[in-house]
């Protein structure tokens, strides 16, 4: 019967076959004219003004690159970027992680102790650095703990280490729950007749955790690192809240992304601003490809 | 072996009050930030040493807070922004990721490939142009440049298109059969049945528009259009550490609505965060 069909319908089918090839990209419309408006327009608007300067876009070859990687305050930016995000992973990571495991290893109660943990980041980083500034106030509760515990009252937003150690702290508390979903997600998927065999054994629950948790972990705890990676570099709004368009005090809250965002807006170079934003691409860039070749290992 | 069990309960019960302890400092600077914000006296001077429960019980800040039109034009831009920037990012994510599953046309591969690219590209990059493409069409300090590109929802996409692939493939060929067209066979077969999906896509796509910052920060100087956190944060650095009561009846008062979502969908927020960390971003 189909057959007949396909031989006294054969020329139909076939028109009404690119008929319907051609009603998929108006399902697609949306998404491609969006593509091509806000990211490749953008994308290469953005690279030939990264080669011009001034209001009339003069061409000037590679110098606001040079320029850029000659300054001062861009290193300077980059430094207080790598160091806010370095230790934010390292404290968060394996907290998180170690958090994970624990709430993984309770039979009951374990979804309330996801949500309490989650709950800093739900909430927006405007609204978690606004309550920060006051936990960071000189008579703020953080200063009142140290000084329990017998430090020297610390001024955090006053000196450049403590402020950005300022910028860390926040930074952990509001990454911490995405860290702990993540390893809670990738815990349950490590199958349960490795442990199962291993009871069998007689391995202890922490021999199981060294044995079993750690290795099984380590390529998602890779990827998560990356990812945060990723994320640090393009840090502005938590050292934005805590130190203004300037990174106070004394530039030491300036990011990356503020040196584009200061000299793009508050200098009008979008020359200058572009080429910087170019070079944070390539960075970007070189850590997605690592975290694919990553996700691709599957390790 | 009874002295097992009881060694595994104490050691549950160890873990759950270290646990507990954990998650109430996690808590504390939200209760912390209540606790102020019922001060009047905080806005001279920050309450010392820190307590949870107010020394002067008044809702004086609040009362501030809302006689101010400030606060609730911030929410009501906030809110149109979202609810328009969630519709498109969802409907396009919905219509791009059925093609691209049950779809059959040229350069599928290509253009699949291209949706995925645009996710490695930072927005950080792209924001100068962004700015002088909107100001070319005179639409700084208008919603419109917070609410367009969330056209663009790649994640989205990638989501839809793997939820549409596990559908068995039957229920198109019957439709077909009835005659329905593909927007038919999209709108009434397929659609009705992305409830979970877009329900996941939605709330990552309200938590996007109600967080943004650096865009809103760029696009919006006009007092009347700012957005709640741009409200925030234009209050809080005009202020300082002065009126610490009233900045933090703010602060909570622009995490309420978050809140209440992130509570009443926690179970699709937090399985949509952990899905959207394992893809990358």
């Amino acid at each position: 019967m189909s057959q007949i069909r396909t031989k006294l319908f054969g020329k139909w089918r076939v028109a009404s076959r690119r008929e319907s090839h051609a009603i998929w990209y108006v399902f697609l419309l949306p998404t491609l004219l969006g593509i091509l408006l806000f990211t490749v327009y953008p994308l290469i608007e953005s690279l030939r003004l990264s080669f011009t300067r001034g209001a009339n876009e003069r061409f000037v070859g590679t110098q606001n690159y040079a320029d850029v990687l000659a300054s001062e305050t861009f290193w300077y930016a980059v430094y207080n970027t790598v160091y806010i995000t370095v230790f934010q992973l390292l404290i968060a990571i394996p907290i998180g992680f170690l958090i994970a495991c624990l709430i993984n290893s309770l039979r009951r109660s374990s979804n309330l102790f996801k949500v309490l943990f989650y709950i800093p980041n739900a909430t927006s980083m405007v609204a978690a650095a606004t309550v920060f500034l006051a936990i960071l106030h000189p008579d703020g509760p953080l200063n009142y703990v140290a000084q329990l515990l017998g430090f020297e009252k610390v001024v955090w937003l006053s000196q450049p280490t403590s402020a950005k150690w300022g910028a860390i702290i926040l930074s952990v508390w509001h990454w911490l729950g995405f860290v702990i979903i993540i390893n809670l997600a990738n815990l349950q998927a490590i199958p349960i007749e490795y442990y199962e065999a291993s009871a069998i054994d007689g391995a202890t629950p922490f021999q199981q955790w060294w044995r079993i948790t750690v290795p099984n972990m380590v390529g998602s705890l890779t990827i998560l690192f990356v990812l945060g990676w990723i994320g640090g570099l393009q840090r502005f709004t938590d050292a934005y809240m805590l130190g203004g368009l300037q990174g106070s005090p004394a530039r030491s809250l300036h990011t990356v992304v503020g040196f584009i965002f200061e000299r793009g807006f508050g200098g009008n170079e979008y020359g200058i601003a572009s080429a910087a934003a170019y070079i944070l691409f390539v960075f970007i860039l070189i850590f997605t490809y690592i975290n694919t070749k990553l996700l691709r290992m599957k390790i | 072996m009874p002295g097992m069990q009881d060694r595994r309960k104490l050691i549950n019960g160890v873990i759950f009050i270290l646990l507990t302890v954990l998650a109430c400092t996690m808590i504390y600077p939200f209760a912390w930030m209540i606790s102020v914000s019922l001060e009047r006296t905080a806005n001279l001077a920050m309450p010392f040493p820190p307590r949870l429960i107010p020394g002067d019980f008044s809702w004086f800040n609040y009362r501030l807070v809302f006689e101010n039109n400030a606060l609730l034009q911030a929410y009501w831009n906030s809110i149109v922004i979202a609810v328009f920037s969630v519709t498109f990012s969802v409907g396009s994510a919905l219509l791009g990721g059925y093609a691209f599953s049950r779809g059959d046309f040229k350069g599928k591969r290509l253009l699949f490939f291209t949706v995925l690219a645009t996710m490695m590209i930072p927005f950080e990059t792209r924001l100068i142009p962004m700015f002088t493409m909107f100001n070319d069409l005179g639409m700084i300090n208008t919603k419109y440049p917070l609410i367009l590109p969330s056209f663009v929802n790649a994640l989205g996409l990638v989501l839809t298109k793997q939820y549409f692939d596990q559908l068995p493939e039957g229920l198109r060929e019957s439709a077909k059969m009835d005659g329905a067209g593909e927007f038919k066979t999209f709108f009434y077969i397929f659609v009705p049945l992305t409830g979970p999906i877009t329900a996941t896509l939605a709330i990552l796509s309200f938590q996007d528009s109600w967080n943004s910052f650096i865009w809103p920060l760029v696009v919006i100087n006009d007092q009347d259009l700012k957005t709640v956190p741009l409200f925030l944060s234009s209050f809080s650095a005009e202020n300082g550490s002065r009126l610490a009561g009233v900045t933090m009846a703010l602060a909570t008062m622009s995490i309420l609505p978050l809140l209440l979502v992130f509570l009443f969908f926690q179970k699709y927020i937090i399985r949509s965060v952990a899905l959207s960390g394992l893809k990358g971003e």
